[in-house]
């Protein structure tokens, strides 16, 4: 009989759970963002900051409209890098460089207005669908260094990707103090700002309306790619298994190629998102971080196309909620990132309690 | 000449030591098989604990409790990767965030102030509003320090000392001794090591406890050693550097003695430069070497015939369970 400790309050044992059901699944989830806030609050009670007054400003975002509208825009960026991310991850490819294929995309869609602006090179209807292009090529570009890299040499993806975001920031940094500066811009480091055909306006001249046109395609564009097409398929079976995939025939490289492609690509397509619908022209920092409340986004929808739209709106409302908590409370801004931070870690202890389960065993009765 | 050498020679080892200790940590980590990937965060969250610390209590203060605050967020991912086997790439990443957020949280002007006061009630109300902090004294060492170009290896503060040591330590202990060989072998062949009688789980979340408690103390040198200056996101991709710069040392710490002072050596040239107006149309240009010479280095060892030779730990990243 093999030997077991057994101590005298009893032992825990971990299980791992033989399947379980979509609505214990979903309870989970949310429980773990109540425990989340949960945690949160010990960490702003214990600063003497008040807590209830904190959360009614977080959660009375989604009640006031012109707030709400705030928090779909702020969404948008994050809806379309957690798309991109969600067919990364589905195949086992660790983007963590959707803040820098964000910042490609901006990059590219400023270029199009450059070029239209100072040289006029194409007319004024052209340059969306150009900007569109555009981004769209630059951040899966950017993305697909990392998965050429990985694909030809083995290099693992997880360094390459975070280290390009650093560089993608300090690329926009050049590109603003030297080339791209706006010659009536006082010497600020911004671009000129877009005019009015290169804006997000196209859905009743608002950008959130037009933004969550853009990101239902988005969702949808995955959702079709993944569930009905063969490269979705294809790229399902490389995350589960890339050996049983070369078995069947799949060309792994050429997948991870494709794959990392797209991701990058719609995140530089929620780049283009800041750019013309946001801020409206160029400047460093123009993203708080979007490609990394991404990835949480795209963790807590579980890589579900649509779960990842709905997601993000609660993102979105969290940063919006930010700036609102440092006007009216004095809370600095990076409570934002930590809670943040916090929401993530409790999902991930969500999904461990969702995977297994804990037994504590009753020492047996000794037989003095 | 010898000036100029001198001190970029200092300046190389400067930087040099924030690589060296972030990766001595991380070394032991990974070659237990667990990739601490919160690098990043645990060495901001050092950085700004030592900033609040140093001004209620001292240096001394801080450091240790710099330490401390690394090996308790390292402890977050041991429970996560080691015990409830989690994917150690995302739950390192959340514990970068975490790190990020919470640093910038506590050490923004609003929160210091009242952490300080509570720390520390009789403290001077000018040092409730500073950015900076006392910069760790330099320690010379007698005649050593006077040797032309190579005395600046002896005209460093005490973390620095520390490191020279602590390269070599960890060395021996890792490749010399019966718990570095444990650890190791925890890193190969995790069922193999547990058949031995060696508790996987207790390896590995010593190890990860170990990276955690280098990780802060890289950061309380950052802060105190090298930029005594606070500012969000001091770190800047440190902590990720010094990841690649583990996997160029192939998992050895006397190579992260050689490779830290090369990437010190790269970042100084890239200040050096901008001083020569070399780079004076875009520093921001000059600023991206340090990242694309550390994808160069992971793209460097990862060519076939190297990669054979190195032999990353075999189940680094893997979950360990018995029953599967």
């Amino acid at each position: 009989m093999p030997l077991k400790i057994e101590t005298r309050l009893g032992r825990i044992r971990i299980e791992r759970r033989i399947g379980y059901s979509k609505l214990y699944s979903i309870s989970m989830t949310l429980f773990s963002l109540a425990l989340a806030f949960l945690v949160i609050s010990m960490i702003l009670a214990s600063l003497g900051l008040d807590t209830i007054q904190a959360f009614l400003v977080i959660f009375g975002i989604f009640v006031k409209p012109s707030l709400l509208l705030e928090s779909v825009k702020q969404s948008i960026p994050i809806c379309l890098a957690a798309l991109g991310l969600s067919i990364a991850f589905k195949m086992n490819f660790w983007n963590i460089g959707a803040e820098g294929q964000i910042y490609m995309g901006m990059i590219a869609s400023t270029g199009i207005v450059l070029l239209h602006e100072y040289y006029g090179l194409f007319h004024a209807w052209a340059v969306m669908p150009l900007m569109l292009l555009a981004s769209f090529l630059l951040g899966g570009a950017w993305c697909l260094i990392a998965g050429a890299l990985k694909a030809r040499l083995g290099v693992n993806e997880i360094l390459p990707t975070l280290m390009l975001n650093y560089v993608a920031i300090l690329v926009v940094e050049f590109l603003v103090h030297g080339p791209w500066r706006d010659p009536k811009g006082y010497g600020f480091p911004l671009s000129t700002p877009f005019p009015k055909y290169a804006k997000l306006n196209l859905v009743l001249g608002e950008p959130a309306y037009t933004g969550l046109l853009l990101s239902t395609l988005g969702a949808a564009a995955v959702f079709f790619l993944l569930e009905y097409t063969r490269p979705g398929f294809e790229i399902k079976v490389v995350g589960q298994n890339p050996s049983v995939a070369r078995y069947a025939g799949i060309k792994v490289r050429r997948t991870i190629l494709l794959g990392s492609f797209l991701s990058g690509g719609l995140a530089g397509i929620g780049g283009l998102s800041i750019v013309s619908g946001i801020i409206g022209r160029l400047r460093p920092g123009a993203s708080p971080g979007y490609g990394y409340t991404a990835i949480i986004v795209a963790a807590l929808a579980g890589l579900n196309p649509w779960l990842v739209m709905a997601a993000s709106i609660f993102f979105g409302g969290l940063l919006t909620a930010g700036g609102v908590l440092q006007m009216s409370m004095g809370i600095p801004k990076a409570a934002v990132q930590m809670i943040q931070a916090v929401i993530f870690l409790m999902i991930l202890v969500g999904e461990f309690v969702k995977r297994y389960r804990i037994v504590f065993e009753k020492p047996r009765a000794s037989a003095s | 000449m010898i000036e100029w050498i001198e001190s970029v020679l200092a300046l190389t080892l400067q930087v040099g030591t924030v690589y060296l200790l972030a990766s001595l940590g991380e070394i032991y980590a990974e070659r237990s098989g667990i990739l601490n990937l919160g690098l990043e965060g645990i060495m901001i969250m050092g950085a700004a604990s030592s900033f609040i610390f140093t001004l209620a209590y001292g240096h001394l203060a801080a450091i240790t409790v710099s330490i401390i605050v690394g090996v308790l967020m390292s402890l977050i991912l041991a429970l996560m990767a080691v015990y409830m086997r989690l994917n150690q790439t995302v739950a390192g990443l959340a514990l970068t965030m975490l790190g990020l957020g919470l640093s910038g949280f506590l050490a923004s002007p609003e929160v210091r102030k009242v952490i300080l006061l509570a720390l520390n009630p009789s403290l001077p109300e000018k040092f409730l509003a500073i950015q900076e902090a006392p910069k760790l004294p330099e320690i010379p060492v007698p005649t050593l320090s006077e040797i032309p170009v190579i005395g600046c290896f002896f005209r460093q503060n005490a973390l620095v000392y520390f490191s020279y040591a602590a390269a070599p330590l960890m060395w021996f202990i890792l490749f010399k001794t019966r718990p570095g060989l444990s650890l190791r072998s925890v890193g190969e062949n995790p069922a193999a090591a547990d058949a031995m009688g060696v508790s996987v789980f207790k390896v590995r979340c010593v190890a990860t406890m170990v990276s955690g408690g280098f990780a802060g103390l890289a950061g309380a040198y950052l802060f105190l050693g090298f930029q005594p200056f606070w500012q969000e996101g001091l770190t800047a991709g440190k902590g990720f550097i010094a990841l690649s710069l583990v996997i160029l040392s192939t998992w050895n710490p006397l190579r992260a003695l050689l490779g830290a002072y090369l990437f010190g050596g790269v970042e100084v040239i890239q200040y050096r430069l901008q001083l020569f107006g070399l780079g004076a149309l875009s520093p921001y240009l000059l600023a991206m070497l340090p990242y694309l010479v550390a994808i160069a280095a992971l793209v460097a060892v990862s060519i076939g015939s190297v990669r054979k030779r190195i032999g990353a730990p075999a189940s680094l990243g893997i979950p360990y369970s018995r029953e599967e």
